[in-house]
């Protein structure tokens, strides 16, 4: 005590002591509210988030249900069990009933007559068979830019990333193919250009002349495509009708 | 003097003005002690949350939401091959891990070993046949199932606007599931995994800057032996399980954050 009664300057480096809050003190809310930077900006985004969500339901029209989903039990905790079980047993019937085959040994000596990955990788073992149209440039004297082999893993490399970019050319709010007939054609299309590509690995065992099944290969999913666009098209007014009654009383379209 | 600050928060005051049986107040001051320390409100909290979203309950059943009550066919059996796959996934994951015990990832002998540990697993070990069998089909179905799987996510349009990533996690799973497919396809070394180990070898070599990095890395040298045999079966049993396993919860868990898109 004796050393708090003298008001003179203390040099062992001590502040002044801790000091009552009063009015003036800002309280914790406060205090995050006046910092700054990127923190700062989250809450502020996510407060301005919040509001507006509030408001969006509060402005909105339809009535929103108060309750969103089915019981997970007993229901559906039943049917996925009962579902799953099935699928399993199905395995199991089809392992047991198609054994699997196993062929000579590996021999870098010998190349087989057909070389084949397994059928899901058709489509692309066929991209690799793409060398007819690697294009050849006049400037290089006809040579082509690329190998044959470069051309085919681009050729992968390019389907896959148009696979990859389809949500950002294709937005909105539709949703059934009727509704958009253009989407359907391509997914159509696209669909029998994987199967039509398969088959070109094994272009040489048809009958007719290979630049026919070649040219089939790129000319059968357009045709399916066009199809596809003509019978959607044709469909659509029919059920534009009762699709509107059905979802976009739940989804009312922007 | 006191630092503390008379508030609506002073639990003390709420409590005295109360009149409370000595259990009521023994209960409510140990709960404020412990809630003091431990924030068990923000617990509690959440639990309630949790309890509410399990016992939801919906005013109309699906059919009727839908309209579907004079529809034969629907979409709605296709909504099922997302867990199809997955069901497939486990299949091959128990499968694959039991046959692992008998298998060896060696090239050596007249007649290579892996091979002749496929012959074994085959012939010699009980239900061995059927384990392969079963392996082997659930992936064949696994890959099925997610093929089509892409199929109706694109023609119901269930990966527009705000599921781009999903989507694009989607196509990365469809390709780790098909070089998943492949590495086993190279396992048993017969004369179609050489081969197709082949085309890979040529694929990566016809790369101009980064080909022949890529065919020693992946495929262990210029021509195929015993470090491609080991780097396809360390991709297949111990890099693509991980990898996919974690891409696929986080695929079904953005799934469960955005809900299942509508129409269904």
């Amino acid at each position: 005590m004796s050393d708090s009664d003298t008001n003179e300057p203390r040099t062992d480096g001590s502040g002044p002591g801790i000091v009552a809050p009063d009015d003036e003190v800002p309280t914790w809310r406060e205090r995050k509210e006046r910092t700054t930077g990127l923190s700062r900006l989250t809450y502020e985004y996510f407060e301005r988030a919040r509001r507006e969500d509030q408001d969006l339901r509060q402005e909105s029209s339809y009535v929103e249900r108060d309750v969103l989903g089915f019981p997970a039990w007993p229901h559906e905790t039943i049917r996925n069990l009962a579902l799953a079980s099935f699928f399993t047993g199905m395995l199991l019937f089809l392992a047991a009933m198609l054994p699997p085959h196993l062929g000579d040994p590996a021999n870098p000596a010998e190349t087989p007559s057909v070389i084949l990955p397994d059928w899901y990788l058709y489509w692309s073992f066929g991209l690799l068979h793409l060398d007819p149209i690697n294009p050849e440039l006049a400037i290089v004297g006809g040579e082509k830019i690329m190998s044959d082999e470069l051309y085919g893993v681009l050729a992968n490399v390019v389907t896959v990333g148009a696979i990859a970019i389809v949500p950002f050319l294709n937005k909105g709010s539709a949703r059934r193919p009727v509704e958009e007939p253009f989407w359907a054609a391509v997914g159509v299309g696209g669909v029998v250009f994987a199967f039509t590509m398969s088959i070109l690995p094994i272009q040489d065992m048809f009958p007719w002349a290979v630049a026919i099944t070649f040219d089939l290969a790129f000319f059968l999913p357009l045709v399916a495509a066009a199809i596809t666009y003509a019978v959607l098209k044709t469909m659509r007014e029919g059920y534009m009708y009762d699709l509107n009654r059905r979802y976009y009383r739940l989804r009312p379209p922007k | 003097m006191s630092l503390e600050r008379k508030d609506e928060y002073d639990h003390g005051a709420w409590l005295a003005e109360k009149d409370l049986s000595i259990i009521e107040k023994t209960y409510l001051m140990t709960l404020i002690w412990l809630d003091k320390r431990l924030r068990i409100v923000d617990y509690l909290e959440l639990l309630e949350d949790m309890y509410y979203k399990i016992n939801l309950q919906m005013p109309k059943s699906h059919t009727e939401q839908y309209n579907l009550d004079n529809k034969f066919w629907y979409w709605y059996p296709l909504y099922a091959l997302g867990s199809f796959s997955v069901i497939a996934y486990i299949v091959a994951a128990v499968s694959g891990a039991l046959l692992g015990f008998y298998y060896a990832p060696s090239t050596a002998g007249e007649t290579p070993e892996a091979y002749e540990a496929i012959v074994a697993i085959m012939k010699d070990l009980n239900f061995g046949f059927m384990l392969r069998s079963i392996h082997r089909w659930s992936a064949q179905v696994m890959t099925a199932a997610v093929f089509l799987h892409m199929l109706r996510v694109y023609f119901t349009g269930a990966y527009k606007e705000p599921r781009e990533i999903n989507w694009i996690i989607g196509v990365i799973l469809l390709s780790l599931t098909m070089l998943f497919g492949y590495t086993g396809y190279l396992l048993p070394w017969n004369q179609l995994a050489f081969w197709a180990g082949q085309i890979g070898v040529e694929m990566s070599l016809a790369v101009p800057i980064v080909g022949e990095w890529t065919a020693q890395l992946l495929f262990g040298g210029f021509s195929l032996g015993q470090p491609t045999l080991i780097r396809m079966y360390i991709l297949h049993v111990f890099v693509l399980p991980f990898v996919v396993t974690a891409l696929i919860a986080l695929h079904i868990g953005i799934v469960w954050m955005q809900g299942i898109a509508e129409p269904h």
